[in-house]
Formats: structure tokens, sequence, C-alpha cells
């Protein structure tokens, strides 16, 4: 049974740092551990990767037991058409103009491929954990509801309301039921671009099918999986994280653990109000050492009154994760990010005594 | 309001503080006295929490002195375009084009997002407001957004919906109307997507030269090297070495692009509304 982590939040707050610190800890503890990024920032890339970092997951030299792949969208679309649609269709699907468009626009397209890859690696069984970066449209949420919403484009909204629930055949559609439709739209648009898409949606709809069983399969590995939320103070990210744990009760996932990104140690409140109150103000030094310390203890005191929050009412692990400055660029740095997180036990607290 | 109205399209990485600039040009505009539109072309709640509002709704609502807000709502927007822009008649025809059309907008490239950064020009042509101010979805949606005049102009030979677009066209790369912000911030892929989306933008000329806004720049505080040395290890040395590690990464990827308004990093705020209000007021002192 493969352990699959999914690591989501909004954009900004170090998700797909903090999946690669999971992946190592992961790969430490004995796993051979896949990471699937999104889109990492180099200095990533180059901890997990000697070469680019690419589609087909590699060895990441320096860690025996981790790989690293990233997430190519266009490919990904490639590889589900070949697989569901009938080789005469996906000849035809791959070259419409349309069907790039999509693979490349459609908001849903990078998540669902995203959650097809997830799949194909789980069932493979080469791997002991996977740890899935989340594209960040809709701040990661797409990912969950990308094999639901897929199935509804596939579906073919046009082609129900052309013809009812009924699959019409090619010759039917044209023949009756659309053409003076099609016509009218035409002339509006200037062209065939609406039996167009009609053409492109039937050929769509035969691998519907299999995509919906398929789609079934992806939401079921979604439930099995650890999902983690990250988070930092900032008021976006506070809100899209209460966005998503009602989303995913919408849709019967309930996160492991909160990731409380770049927090600043609670010791500089107290620190910093006494000294506010204590320091020599005829001493220049002094002073600008002071505020400097005043300053960043609101940011402080604001962080752990927004992780407080978070901790009451989800009643759920919301680990603190230091702010580090320069961000980690070795697998050493990502690993010690979590060391107080018992990563292979349920994203639980590490006992101080222990660290 | 006099004279012709300033389309601001606002993008930028997510979470750079993309919605919250956008709510505050909308109230630095509006405090120098102007009647300013706001839209969010997004998910709708980004923009509106910056300007203490539960819901936008399509109709624009008041939502302080001088700033009106809406949100976009595809179904509405596909509606107002066919009779405004298209003149498709009332009743049953239409109704059928409508079923057919708004399939179009979810499958065929451009026609989304078409009606999406339609309806902020619509908004530019009535000069009705000082300046309609958008905050658009990410910078590759943006770029989307655009591209689709010129990727439906490709896909349609002829017709009204063409003509239509080559009108947008215009209004998008006239520099007299429209400005370009794109929001990043003082890190690597926040720095590094913004000088990439400039390039393309700037290579396909798609709209006018963008203007960056540099947002969440921690003020220097003049803590040198021989401050630190003399401290004793505890909280005030922590967060002086902590002040001077950011002063540097933020330097370092501040010199990598050309930054046209600075933004404070606003510390211990937490309130969406606070942020938007202390931005606008940056902004005028700036």
């Amino acid at each position: 049974m493969t352990r699959t982590v999914v690591v989501t939040g909004a954009g900004g707050v170090g998700k797909t740092t903090l999946a690669a610190a999971i992946g190592v800890i992961l790969a430490r503890s004995g796993l051979r551990t896949l990471v699937l990024t999104i889109d990492p920032a180099k200095r990533l890339a180059d901890a997990l990767s000697a070469g680019e970092l690419g589609d087909e997951p590699q060895l990441v030299l320096s860690e025996p037991n981790l790989y690293a792949a990233m997430l190519d969208v266009a490919a990904s679309w490639e590889g589900i058409i070949h697989r569901y649609a009938d080789p005469e269709v996906a000849d035809r699907l791959l070259v419409n103009p349309y069907f790039r468009a999509i693979a490349d626009r459609f908001p849903a397209a990078q998540s669902y491929a995203a959650g097809e890859r997830m799949a194909e690696y789980i069932e493979s069984g080469r791997y002991g954990a996977i740890v899935i970066d989340t594209p960040p449209s809709s701040g990661g949420m797409d990912f969950f509801l990308a094999p639901a919403s897929t199935g509804e484009l596939v579906s073919g909204k046009l082609l129900r309301w052309l013809t009812g629930s009924r699959l019409p055949g090619r010759s039917v559609l044209f023949q009756f039921t659309a053409k003076p439709m099609l016509r009218l739209a035409d002339g509006v648009l200037g062209g065939p671009m609406l039996s167009d898409v009609a053409d492109f949606l039937l050929d769509l709809r035969t691998i519907y099918d299999r995509l919906a069983v398929r789609s079934k399969a992806i939401e079921r590995h979604l439930r099995a999986a650890d999902t983690i939320i990250v988070t930092t103070a900032d008021p976006t990210p506070i809100y899209e994280t209460t966005r998503f744990f009602e989303e995913l009760a919408g849709i019967k996932i309930t996160p492991e653990a909160i990731l409380f990104n770049r927090m600043l140690p609670e010791s500089w409140i107290e620190e910093a109000d006494r000294r506010a109150s204590a320091t020599d103000s005829s001493d220049p030094t002094a002073a600008v050492l002071t505020n400097n310390l005043v300053a960043w203890s609101a940011e402080a005191r604001r962080q752990i009154e927004a992780a407080r929050e978070l901790s009451a009412r989800y009643r759920l692990p919301v680990h603190e994760i230091g702010w580090r400055v320069p961000p980690p660029s070795t697998l050493d740095e990502l690993a010690s990010l979590l060391s107080a997180v018992d990563v292979s036990n349920g994203f639980a607290n590490i006992p101080t005594s222990q660290q | 309001m006099m004279g012709a109205t300033d389309l601001v399209l606002v993008s930028g990485k997510g979470g750079t503080g993309k919605s919250a600039v956008t709510a505050a040009l909308a109230i630095e505009r509006a405090l120098r006295g102007q009647t300013v539109l706001a839209i969010d072309l997004g998910t709708g709640l980004g923009l509106g929490t910056h300007l203490r509002t539960s819901s936008l709704t399509y109709e624009p609502t008041q939502v302080r002195t001088g700033v009106w807000a809406m949100t976009m709502v595809r179904s509405a927007a596909l509606d107002e375009y066919l009779k405004t822009q298209l003149h498709v008649p009332g009743g049953a025809p239409s109704r059928t084009l409508a079923g057919a059309l708004s399939v179009l907008v979810d499958t065929a490239p451009g026609v989304r997002e078409i009606i999406s950064i339609g309806k902020p020009i619509f908004e530019t042509w009535k000069e009705k407001w000082d300046a309609v101010i958008v905050d658009t979805p990410s910078l590759g949606q943006f770029q989307s957004y655009l591209r689709a005049p010129s990727t439906i102009a490709a896909l349609v030979p002829t017709g009204r919906v063409k003509r239509q677009a080559g009108s947008l066209t215009a209004t998008l790369s006239d520099s007299s109307i429209t400005q370009v912000v794109l929001v990043s911030n003082p890190a690597e892929l926040p720095v590094i997507e913004t000088v990439e989306a400039i390039e393309t933008i700037t290579s396909e000329r798609l709209c006018p030269t963008p203007i960056v806004v540099m947002n969440r720049i921690v003020a220097k505080s003049g803590i040198t090297e021989g401050h630190v040395k003399n401290l004793v290890d505890g909280p005030l040395r922590e967060a002086a070495v902590h002040q001077r590690s950011v002063e540097s990464l933020q330097h370092h990827w501040m010199a990598q692009i050309d930054i046209d308004v600075s933004l404070p990093y606003l510390m211990g705020v937490s309130t969406p509304g606070e942020v938007a209000v202390q931005l606008a007021a940056a902004m005028r002192a700036g």
C-alpha cells in the first residue's frame, strides 16, 4: 500500500518547499518516495535534481530512496487520450485545435492531469510513498474537484443540450437537430466554429465512460491520502484555509494537519514588550535594535494569534514552521523544517525531549 | 466625472497581494476624488474581502465613497455581451443561441476570455467612471485574456464576433486608456515569473508596457553587521539577524527587475480591509 500525501494551500505559502521536505523525510524513513512537483523554484529544482527536472521520475542522486518528477500537463493529456480513446479517435483529438487549447487552458485540466499521474504512480506499486504538490489554480482546490468537473466537461453539455440524454451518431447530430441552430450560431459567430466544437465534443464524448470510471478511482485515491494544508499568517491564505476545510468536507476529506509556514519565534513578543518600556532612548543603537524587535514581534503576535485560532477551530495539529531566510536549498535544510513533526506517524507532534 | 476612463488591469503571481493592491489602487483614486469601478475577474472573494464586503455581485454596488465593485458572473456577462455587443435580439431564438454560446464559452479557445475581459472594456467605453480597475487571475490566465481577441480573430473568418474582437484589441493596446499593473514580491519565483510575463507581453505586443508594483518590501532598519556582532544570543539578536537576512535577500531579487512602485511589508496587520487601506496610504505618500 502506497502512503500518499497531498500538500495543498494558497499560492505563495511554500507548498512546493514543504512537499519536498515531507518527501525527504519519508525517503529517509526507508520508504522509496516520489515527490511530484508542479512548478518548483530553481533552488528546489536544483536540490531535487542533478539535471533538468522532468515528467519522468528520476532518482535524487544524493538521497538513495528519493525520486522527483515535474508534471508536464500537455504530455499527461496526450497519455490520457491514448489510454482511453480508440486509436482513430485519439489521432483525431490530438490534432484538433480545440484539444490543445483545452489541455492548456481549462483550469481543471492541469489538476486532472496531476490526479491521473498520482493514480498511475500509486497503482504502479513502484513507490512506498508519494508526495503531491497541488497545482495553483483555485489555490489547489481544483486538484480535489477536477475528477468530477472533468467528467462534466467531457459528458458534453452541448450534446445533451442538442439531443437530450441519448448519445447521438455524428450524422444524426448534423442532419437534424442541430443544423438550423448551427447555421444561426455560425451567422453570428462568423464561421464554422460551433460545428467544429460539436465535432470535437463528439470525439471527446466517446472516452467519457472510461474517463468517468477513472475519475472515481482518482477520487478514491484522494480520500485515502493524507491531506496537508499549508498556510501563512497573511489574510488571503488564512481565508483560503477556511474555504479548503469547507470544500474538502463536501467531498468527505478531512485534512491531517496544517503546516503554518514562516513563523517567527514566540519568545520575541515578551522580550519586545519588556524592552519597549525599558530601553534607553538616548542610545541610538539600542533604539534601532529595539524598534526592529518591536516591529517583528507585531508580526510574530499576528502569526501566533492566527495559528491558535486555526488550531482551536479545526482541532487538528497546527505545526509552526520557522521562517528561514534564505529559504532552504539543500535536502538537509528541507528536512530540518519539519524536525518537530512526526511525518511518518500521522503528522503528530514530536515531543520536545526527542527532538 | 470628466473625460475618458482609465482601464487598469492588475495581475501577478498568486500570493503576491494582487487583490490587496487592486483594492488599494481603487481606494487611492477615490481618495483623490475619483469615482472608480473595481472588478473581480477571479473567484469574487479576494477583492471583496479587501474592500470589506462579503459578497460582490455582477451588478456594481458602492463599497465606500467613490468606490463601486462587482464580480464576474459568466452567464450574466454572456447575456450582456450578446445583447449589447452582438445585438442578438431577445426571445426564443436568442435563448437557443445563448445555449449554444454558453457551451462555446466553456470550450472554444478565447471565447471565455473575451467574455471576461470584454466586461471591463465595455464599462470603460461607457465613460461613466474615472477608472475601471480589474483584479485579473494569475499571470498565465491574464496572458490568455490579452490574447483572446486575436485568438478569436484567427478562428472565425468573418462576422460580428470578429469585428467586435477588433474593437477590444484596439482598446487593450491603447496606452492612453489601458494600464497594466503587475504585482510582484521581492522573492525568487514572483520576480522570475514577473520578468518572464513582461517579456512575453512586450514581445507579443499584447498591451502597453506593464507597470511593476513591488509589494511587501521590508523597510531598511539601519542595523549593521557591527550592531549584530556585539549582541548576546536572544530575541534582540535573532530579530536583528532576521532583519538583515530579509533585507539582503529582498535586495538581491529587487535588483533583477525594474520597479515602478514600491509598497511596504505591513507587519502585524491582520485584516484584508486594513491591508488595502494602508497600501492606499503608502501609494499616496509615495
